[in-house]
Parts: structure tokens; sequence; C-alpha cells
């Protein structure tokens, strides 16, 4: 006792000094099972099923000193599971052989054979042997029957049997501090505490694992703290010194463990291995059991025994493996994973709000600079960790905010109030769109509103002037800031656009040098002529476009008779005229433009045209293009922007615009997109059971494949009100009883159209005849005598 | 050394295939256990299932037992008298497994209790973890110290069931709280020294099959040599891990002595499963069974691990994990398992020509058998000199 302390402070005065060396390793020849080191740290015993050597430790490599497995054909004694060196008597060591032998070495002995004593009193395998820490003599085991025994090595036989019950012993530890006391581990989870002098019952017992506990391990210092790992997992903390055993700490790892020890001079470290998978090692702080410490990634295969070189010195690590190896790992050498971790986290809640965890010197600098985009509250929650006190785990303290979004903006309401008060048709073209646009601007979506008045200019018939200039004068305004062509290069450039602005841009200013005039008119002309009854109006229009093409306002002025024209097909197609309308910007600019509240930072330059100064461009840009410009011209842009909107998960947008431009941009864009946004938005109008909406967006569209949709789940049952019988074929009269099905009851003719009954007694007839009958007469027309109700 | 007995039988099973008489997987020692079953069925060690109505006795049978999908269990009517299910036929798990209904009333004097404890082995008693266990708990109490008293040999096995349900930190919670309450029970009446082990278990997962694993295990007194065995037949051939398997019920009944790692065992198990459903669809038809003699499987998976198969006995397989470049040595392999096997030959026929005594595996007779068998195998393994890593026999 007394050599042993003077070892260690002499080593603790040292502060690892005394023991110099470098990561290094060597070959063994067979996979090890356990090692373990003398007492001062100069050599390391290896043991397992085939090999048993001791190692001594130099400064830079292993030698080999002692190879302990003699004789011409090794018995199963060699055969070991696990292995002991004293750590008072250092020419001794025990091991555990795998068919249930305990046997001693004595390294004094003069002969080749070191084997001193031979117990085979287990009778399966014995999975691991300990000494007493300052006892001499006293040996312990536990084996796979389920026996612990005591051995004293003066005596032939053990002296004392502790039975767990028939369960497997895993581990046995002798307390460090407690001189009668150990620990055990089972396969069953428990761990069991014993007082050596007592073999008939355990102290205590506990559940420490769900499945086997593997291993376990005393602090080295006095706080009664065990630590268990095992298949689940985990690695466990308890605290032994209260009456009932408490967890304290846990430490989820990667794979089962193997084996755990308790780092020497540190309080919070401890190191594990792992049984399967895993061929790390690692080192925790338990205090933060999410992250280890250290990890040392030497081994290829499972490490299998893992010992601090010295009790005192927290910086060599040996350990074995399966893959024929002997590691020294040096603590400067380990990697730590935490720097490479990244310390931010972020996560979307389930209504969308948003919780970021950083570093908090990092979070808080960055609070003050720059408040929360767009973000009206902000409610940030600080949890700190208590700082770490060894310096090597570095400051832990992390901030966590979280971000709730407003109510609005997680949810959908905006998508069923636009879907209800959009207007899809039923009005002038140019009418749908200002209505659209207000509703969306209504709805505080400013960039779909914009989108919509651009779209009115560009497909707008300039035959509504009052309309224009009504509601869309300063809007009008804005936008012609963007169809200067001057702007565009620019909008390539503009960041939250990304590349789709720049093409559509390109397409646009391509578009326009491409054609010419005269061939656009043509072609221009050919459409128009298919439409009916527009040919006159349709030439005429674009002939005055070519001549008052330096003033848009005229033209509109000069076509009041269109908007006559417009109202009639409104119920089966949208407007089919296209007719050359004034140059406007290209789609992306509505965009950005209509984006810009939200983002913050540097824009375009097209952001920062005002009214007035795009007023002074319009004079100057529009006589030069909106002479040139054919009716299909803005098509690929606003085919663009659809796509924009839909891939954006805005298909109402998408849709809706599909449906009140039509005709115009109908063949731009493949039946089959169209049929994939109808289908889409139709079933999220359904999710919102918004039925009436969905069921106008149905009879809209031009697809064949949704405007079925209608007809096929719709079924009608016509019976023969006489006999009661379904009519069969389609004529009106039943071929049953041969008489007219639904014939009224005013005037005896067969009705044809709306037929109207009374529910009561399903008498009925013409609608203007059961109107009338009934404001005169109470009584059914038929003469049932019932009291037929009109309401 | 039954040179007279084994040789013959060895060479047989070794060299032709179809000579097999198709009542018996071969020789006389199988023959001689199935005589004995038969003979003394009622005497043979029972495994008795019992518990409270709808806690999952029946379907922990069906599952172990009888291949049932644990999704079908929830079809399973529930038991209403006694369900007596004979596996000596089918399966190693030489014990009949009673299925007793939940509602048996141990007070009724129809209830023969001696016969019935008398001959058992082990008694599971299944409790519910997703159901108030107070009554429960109540009903194992009265259970466990009627059977005690008539008798004490039993091993008692509580399976806390149907854990699949709960967290992981619920799961220990109950398991405390059962073992303190149902030890606080058997303490308060004196019975401190009757022992009960606890285990958690589900049909969705493998831990219903580890539990039987271990019940039965603890009934074999041959379990300590077929361990040794095993451990001297994986450090001898380079693997990593081997169970002994029972075929039909996919239940390890030994392995060596390194810990079982759930991984491994569900990975066997699925062999097993991949093993016996190809050989039902292209094994030979007139045999019937799809396991026989000449079952052998190996499987690489792709991250450089083997799994082998090779049959043992009729009911036996054994299933090894190892690494490829251990599986470069097939022939040492294969020739170390013709050692492993021969000598689980010799232990099951010490084993048959020993009189049995029902319901008493720990007893003196048939552990010292045990060990003599043990000692007599470990010789002879010694003799026949496995051959090893880097031994003369290649």
């Amino acid at each position: 006792m007394e050599k042993m302390s003077r070892v260690s402070t002499a080593l603790g005065g040292g502060g690892g000094g005394a023991v110099s060396g470098r990561t290094m390793f060597c070959h063994l020849d067979a996979p090890a099972n356990a090692i373990s080191v003398c007492r001062d740290a100069s050599q390391v015993v290896v043991a397992g099923r085939n090999i048993f050597k001791i190692y001594a430790l130099e400064d830079d490599q292993f030698v080999e000193k002692l190879n302990l497995r003699v004789g011409r054909k090794p018995s199963l004694n060699f055969s070991c599971a696990d292995v002991m060196w004293h750590q008072m008597e250092e020419n001794l060591l025990a091991t555990a052989a795998t068919n249930g032998a305990v046997v001693t070495w004595n390294l004094g002995k003069p002969s080749r054979n070191k084997q001193d004593q031979l117990f085979t009193e287990h009778k399966r395998t014995v999975n691991k042997v300990c000494f007493h820490p300052s006892e001499v003599h006293m040996l312990l085991s536990g084996s796979q029957d389920g026996f612990m025994k005591c051995f004293d090595l003066r005596k032939k036989e053990s002296v004392s049997t502790f039975s767990g019950q028939s369960e497997s012993v895993r581990d046995v530890q002798f307390s460090m501090k407690e001189y009668f006391t150990f620990a055990a581990s089972f396969e069953n989870g428990n761990v069991q505490l014993w007082d050596i002098r007592r073999p008939d019952r355990y102290e205590r017992m506990f559940t420490a694992h769900n499945g086997p506990v593997f291993c376990c391990d005393w602090h080295p210092d006095d706080r009664g703290w065990l630590a268990t790992g095992g298949r689940d997992k985990m690695v466990k903390v308890w605290d032994m010194s209260t009456t009932r055993a408490k967890e304290i700490h846990c430490v989820q790892t990667i794979a089962s463990v193997a084996r755990v020890k308790w780092r020497p001079e540190r309080k919070w470290h401890l190191a594990t291995c792992s049984m399967m998978v895993d061929h790390n090692i690692y080192v925790w702080d338990v205090r933060r059991p999410f992250i280890p410490f250290a990890t040392f990634e030497e081994h290829k295969d499972v490490t299998t025994g893992i010992a601090w070189r010295h009790q005192h010195d927290p910086y060599f690590l040996l350990s074995g493996s399966k893959d024929s190896t002997l590691y020294q790992h040096m603590f400067k050498d380990a990697s730590r994973p935490v720097d490479k971790a990244n310390p931010e986290g972020l996560c979307f809640g389930l209504f969308g709000d948003l919780a970021f965890a950083a570093k908090e010197s990092l979070i808080s600098s960055e609070a003050n600079r720059k408040p929360y985009p767009g973000g009206d509250r902000r409610y940030p929650i600080f949890f700190f960790k208590k700082p770490d006190l060894t310096e090597q785990f570095a400051h832990v303290s992390s901030a966590l905010s979280v971000f709730e979004t407003g109510l609005e903006s997680g949810r959908m309401d905006w998508f069923s109030r636009t879907a209800r008060r959009y207007l899809l048709c039923g009005k002038p073209f140019a009418e749908l769109c200002d209505h659209n646009a207000k509703v969306a601007k209504e709805l505080n979506r400013p960039q779909v509103s914009t989108t919509w008045t651009m779209v009115r200019i560009m497909f707008s018939d300039p035959a509504n002037p009052n309309l224009s200039a009504k509601l869309g004068t300063l809007p009008l305004m804005n936008s012609f800031s963007m169809k200067d062509m001057g702007a565009c290069p620019d909008m390539g450039a503009c960041p939250d656009m990304g590349a789709c602005p720049a093409e559509r841009g390109k397409e646009g200013r391509s578009d326009a040098a491409h054609l010419e005039p005269g061939t656009s008119h043509i072609s221009n002309n050919d459409d128009n002529e298919e439409t009916e009854g527009s040919d006159g109006q349709a030439e005429y229009m674009f002939g005055d476009a070519e001549l008052d093409d330096d003033d848009l306002y005229s033209v509109e002025h000069d076509n009041p008779a269109e908007d006559q024209e417009y109202t009639l097909p409104q119920e089966a197609f949208p407007l089919r005229h296209e007719i050359l309308d004034n140059p406007s910007a290209p789609e992306p600019l509505q965009q950005d433009k209509a984006e810009s509240p939200h983002v913050s930072g540097g824009e375009a330059e097209a952001t920062c045209l005002t009214p007035i100064e795009s007023c002074s461009l319009i004079s100057a840009t529009q006589p030069l293009y909106s002479a040139h410009l054919p009716a299909g011209f803005f098509c690929p842009v606003v085919r663009d922007m659809l796509r924009y909107y839909a891939e954006q998960g805005d298909v109402q947008m998408a849709v809706s615009v599909l449906i009140v431009l039509g005709e115009r941009i109908r063949k731009e864009i493949d039946d089959l997109t169209q049929e994939h946004w109808y289908t889409s938005y139709i079933d999220l109008l359904q999710r919102f059971e918004l039925w009436n909406v969905s069921n106008e967006v149905i009879k809209l569209s031009t697809c064949g494949a949704i405007s079925c949709l209608n007809q096929t789940s719709t079924t009608l049952h016509v019976n023969c009100s006489n006999c009661k019988r379904p009519m069969s074929n389609r004529g009106w009269v039943c071929d049953r009883c041969h008489q007219c099905a639904s014939v009224c009851a005013v005037c005896h003719h067969v009705v044809k159209g709306l037929f109207v009954w009374c529910q009561g007694c399903s008498h009925g007839g013409h609608l203007e005849h059961m109107m009338h009958w009934l404001k005169s007469s109470p009584h059914c027309p038929a003469g049932c005598g019932h009291l037929c109700e009109y309401t | 050394m039954s040179i007279q007995y084994g040789e013959p039988d060895m060479a047989g099973s070794y060299g032709v295939a179809d000579s097999f008489p198709k009542d018996f997987g071969y020789g006389g020692d199988e023959a001689g256990i199935d005589d004995d079953s038969s003979a003394s069925a009622d005497t043979q060690p029972r495994i008795l299932l019992m518990g409270l109505r709808r806690s999952g006795k029946s379907s922990i049978q069906k599952v172990v037992f009888h291949k049932m999908s644990p999704n079908e269990t929830l079809f399973l009517e529930s038991t209403n008298k006694i369900h007596k299910d004979d596996l000596s036929g089918s399966s190693f798990v030489n014990f009949q497994i009673w299925d007793f209904p939940g509602q048996v009333d141990f007070f009724d004097p129809t209830f023969d209790d001696e016969m019935i404890f008398t001959g058992t082995g082990a008694l599971i008693f299944v409790i519910d973890a997703q159901d108030d266990y107070v009554e429960a708990l109540g009903r194992l109490h009265g259970t466990v110290s009627r059977a005690y008293r008539v008798n004490p040999h039993i091993n008692f096995e509580v399976f806390i069931h149907k854990v699949d349900g709960l967290s992981d930190d619920h799961k220990m919670e109950t398991q405390r709280d059962v073992y303190q309450r149902a030890n606080d029970d058997l303490a308060d009446v004196g019975l401190e020294k009757l022992h009960l082990s606890f285990y958690l278990t589900s049909i969705y997962d493998h831990s219903i099959f580890e539990a039987f694993s271990k019940v039965v295990q603890k009934l074999l007194p041959q379990l300590p040599t077929l361990e040794n065995l095993l451990n001297i037949f994986i450090s001898h051939s380079g693997i990593e891990k081997a169970f002994l398997f029972d075929m039909v019920s996919k239940i390890y009944i030994a392995t060596d002595s390194s810990a079982v790692d759930m991984q491994s065992y569900e990975l066997c198990c699925d062999m097993i499963d991949v093993v016996i459903d190809i050989s039902c669809i292209y094994g030979p038809i007139e045999d019937g069974g799809a396991y026989d003699k000449e079952s052998l499987a190996i499987i690489k998976l792709n991250n450089t691990t083997v799994l082998y198969l090779k049959e043992v006995t009729r009911f036996l397989a054994v299933v090894c994990v190892l690494r490829e470049e251990s599986f470069e040595r097939k022939g040492l392999i294969d020739y170390n398992f013709h050692c492993f096997r021969k000598a689980v030959h010799e232990v099951f026929e010490v084993g048959c020509r020993t009189p049995r005594n029902g319901g008493r595996p720990d007893d003196s007779l048939t552990s010292s058998t045990s060990t003599t068998s043990s000692s007599s195998t470990t010789r002879a393994l010694n003799h026949r000199n496995y051959a090893s890593h880097n031994g003369s026999m290649m």
C-alpha cells in the first residue's frame, strides 16, 4: 500500500511527464480478448483465444517480453477470455479461460511455464477475473454459469461461491473504496452488489439495462459511482451511495457497450468500446452525453480490451483489438468529434415555427444585428448549458431560439379566400384581371396582384379604356417602368430570381429581335380570321396598333365597340382574340417588383425606379417596340411565369391565369402539364372543401381529362312516375307502362326541359305552369288532393 | 467414446445422402430419443405457459413454435382448455408446452396441481406490460407459491410481455416495478428462496425467441458441454459467433460464450427462414421436409461477413457468423465442423442412455452425466485433434 501511494504521488507530481510515449502499435499474432497493465505502467499483458503475451512499453514501440503460451500443445486453459494483472503484486496475473478454468500465473517462477494455480470449479466460460485492489491473495471470478467465486490464492479451491441465481455473470469488479464490496453485472440486465463476507445473498440488486450488462466499473474516486454498459447501447452511471441506486448520468452510444473504464484524474470522463459494428474507442464526458469528448479511430476491427496505462495518468490509453493489434493511444492524438460537429441546428415545427440553436456567442451578436426577417413577433427562449470546467472540452453553452411564425403565414387561409373570391369568368377579360388583382392585393399578396395587372396589360383588349384608366392607372405606370428594355439585362443579374428571369428576359428580347413586323402581321391575321366574326375588327385593331403605336391610350379609346364583343363568349370559352397590345415588361420584372417588399438587402436597379422616372421612360421606349410585337409575343413569358408559380407551389395562380387567359395561352403549355396543374388545384380545393370553386374550375377547364371529371362520378337515375320502374331507354315513354313518363300535370304535355315536381306527391310539370297553378291554388294540379308548396 | 456407435452412422451420413430411412433422420441416437419421448410423454419435463387471459400466451406459443406471423395472432381465439403441445416430434425442444387458459382456477378441486406441477421443468408466467399488472401479479404470486410447494425444482420465468408498445425508459421502469412487487409478495410469505427470472419480451421482435432460448437452455443439462464444444469449434476455425439452433422454433439451445449480439442473432434467424423457404421451393419433393441431412447453406453478405449453416442433428443446425478471410479456409471449417458434429451426437447419445428423471434437470444424476460426457467429449476432441488455424491437419 505504501509503495503504491509513493508511485502514484511521484507520477501525479510529474503530471504525466514520468511516462512518455507516442501513439504506437504492434501486431499480435492473434485477436486479443483482453489486456491489462501492470502497476508501474511499464508492461502490458495481452490475452486472447490464441495469444497470451507480455509486452514492454517503451518510448516508441512495444517490445515482446514473454510468451506465456508455452508447451507443444496448448491446453484449453490458455484460451483466455479475460486477464488481470495484480495491482499490488507485480508478478501475479490471473486469466479466465473459455473452458471454465481460472488460472493464476507467477512471473517470478524460474521455469518456462509460469502457470501457478489452476481452479476448474466453473462449469462454463469464465467471463471475468478480478483481483482485490488491496488484498494480495483475493481473486474473484464471474462465469457464464451464473456463479461468482472468490479464491484465496493460498488455498487450492474457492473460499466462497456467490450465486447470481442462474444468470450469466458478465463482469465483476471490486469496489475501489469499500473493502468488502464488489459489483457484478448479469446478462439479464441486473447489477448486484455483494458483500464478500456474505455469500448467501446479495446486498442489493437493481435492473440497470434492458438486455445484458456487459461491463461495470467503479469510479476510482470515492464517490460510490458505478458505470455500467450494456447491449442496449447505453452507458449509465449509478450513484450507489444512497440506499436506492440512482441513475445520475446516461450516455447513449451507437453500439452495444463492451467495456467501460473511468479515465484517471478526470472526474467526469470514461472510455468505452463496443462489442460489434463500431471499432472506435470513445471517451465521454458524462455531463455531455450526446457527443464523445474524444475518439480513437485506429482499430480496424472491434476493440476488445481497453486500459488506461497508469492509474493516475489520463493521457495514455492502451487497447487490444480483434484485428490483432495492440495500440497505445495518446490523448493529444485523439480526434475530437466536437470540433467537426456542426454547432448550429435548425428545425421547422409542425406549424411553421422555427427553432434555431447555435453557439451562444454567435446568436447573441446576430440577434442584435439582424432581426428575424419579416417576422412580426419573435420569442427567443434561451437555454444555457452548464459551462464545462475542464479546459479541454470547449465551453458548450448554446442558445436556442424559437421563432414563432405569425398564424397567418402558417395557414392556408389566403388560399381558400383567394379561391372563393377570384373571378374566373363571366366578365370581360380586363375586369377579371383587375378584380383578381384587387383580391390578391387585399389578401396581402402583392406579387400575385401585380402579376394579374401585368397579365391584363399584356393581353388586355384596348377597348376597355375606362377600366384600365379607373383601376389600373398606377399599376400601369409601375409596370411601364418595367417594360423598359434597357432594364432587362439588369434583371438577369437580380439575385433573388436566379436563372429564370434571365432566361425569360432573353427569350422576350430574342423574340422581339427575330420577328419581322410583316410576318407577324400575316400570322396574326390568320389567327384572327379563324375567330368568329371578328376579322374586321382584328385587322383594324392591328392596323390601328401599328398606326397609333406612339400613343397607347389613344388606341384603347379608339375601340369602344370591342366591349360588347367580349361579353358574349364568356361561358364557353374565354376570350379568343389575340390582339396586339402595348408592349410591357417581361414578367420577371414584375415578380421582382412584387417580391421586393419581402427581401431586404440590395436589389437591382429596377426597384429603384420610381413611377415618375418610369413615366419618362415610357415615352422614350414605347414607340420603339410596341409596333413590332405580335400577339404571341408575351406567351413565352407568361408561360414561364405560370411554370414559375406552379413550381413555387402556387398552382392556384397558374390555373387561374390559365383559365382567365384561356385560348391566349393554352397552346403554349402542353396538355399534360395543364392537366397536372388542374388536378393539383382541384385536389387542393377539394381538400379545403371548396366544392363550388372546384366545380367551376372543372367546368372552365379546357382539358378533356379534367372536364370529364364531373361526368364520371355523377349518375342520374330516372324512374317512371307511373310504374316506379327505372326508365331504360332515353325516350320520354316508359317502355313498361307505355305512358309518357314526365307529363306536365297542368298542360298534359311531355316536359322536355326543367321539370319541377312536388316532393310530397311527386306530381309536377313545367316550371312556369306549376308556378302559375300554385299561385292560384294550393292543391296539386293532378288532383291528388295533396297540398303542394312552391317555394 | 462410442466408436462402435458413431462411426458407421457418420460414414453413412457423410457418404450417401439418400440412403436414409425416412422415419428417422439418422441412426440409433435419434431413434432412441423418439422412443423415449413417445413412451414417456407425460413424464418428460414440461414447460407451462400461464398468465391472465389475453396476456399473449397462445400468441407466444404460436409465434415461437408454429411460425405464425405476429400480426396473425390478433385473430387467435382465446384458449379455454389446457392446450398440450407436444413438440418432441418436430423440434429439438423435447418438452411439452402446456398452454393454459387464462381463467384457470387453481382452487378448483378438479385442478390437479400435483399432476401438473410434478413433471414441470419451467413455468413461464406471462404478464401483459401494457395492461394494469396488479391483478397479474396477484395471480403470479398464487401460481408460483402453489407450484413451488408441489415442486421446488421448477424454474420460474416471468415474461413481461408486449413491451413493444413501451418506451425504453418505461420498459425499465416496468421491469423494476414488477420485480420489486413480485419479490416483495414472495418475501411476505417467506418464499425468499424462490427465484423468479424476468424477461422483457415481445412477439414483434426477436426478444421472445431469446427469452425462450434462455428458458430452454436452463433446462438443458448438456448446455455447458455444448457451449464448450462451440467455443472450441469457433476458436479453431476463426469463426466469430456460432449458434446451435433448433430449426423449427429458431431458438438457440447453445452458443459460444461470447456475448450474444442481437443483430447477429436476428441475422441467423433470418438465414434459417431463408434456407427453409428456399428448400421448400426447390428441395426434393419426396422427402417432404425442408430441412434434412444435406442442409447446408452459405450466405455471403456484402460487408465481408459470411453466414454458414449446417445440419447437426435432425432438429439442430449450427449457424455461424464469420469473416470472409476466415472463410477462405473452408476445408478447415468443414473438418472442424465434422468433429463438432460427431461430438454433439455423442453428447446426446450419452444423454439418451441415462434414464431420464422427469422434471428435474438439475438433478445430480443428470448433471453428473453431463459432466462426464463433457469431459469425455473434450478428451475425444483433443484426441481427434481439431485442426486449428496454424495446425498441421490442413
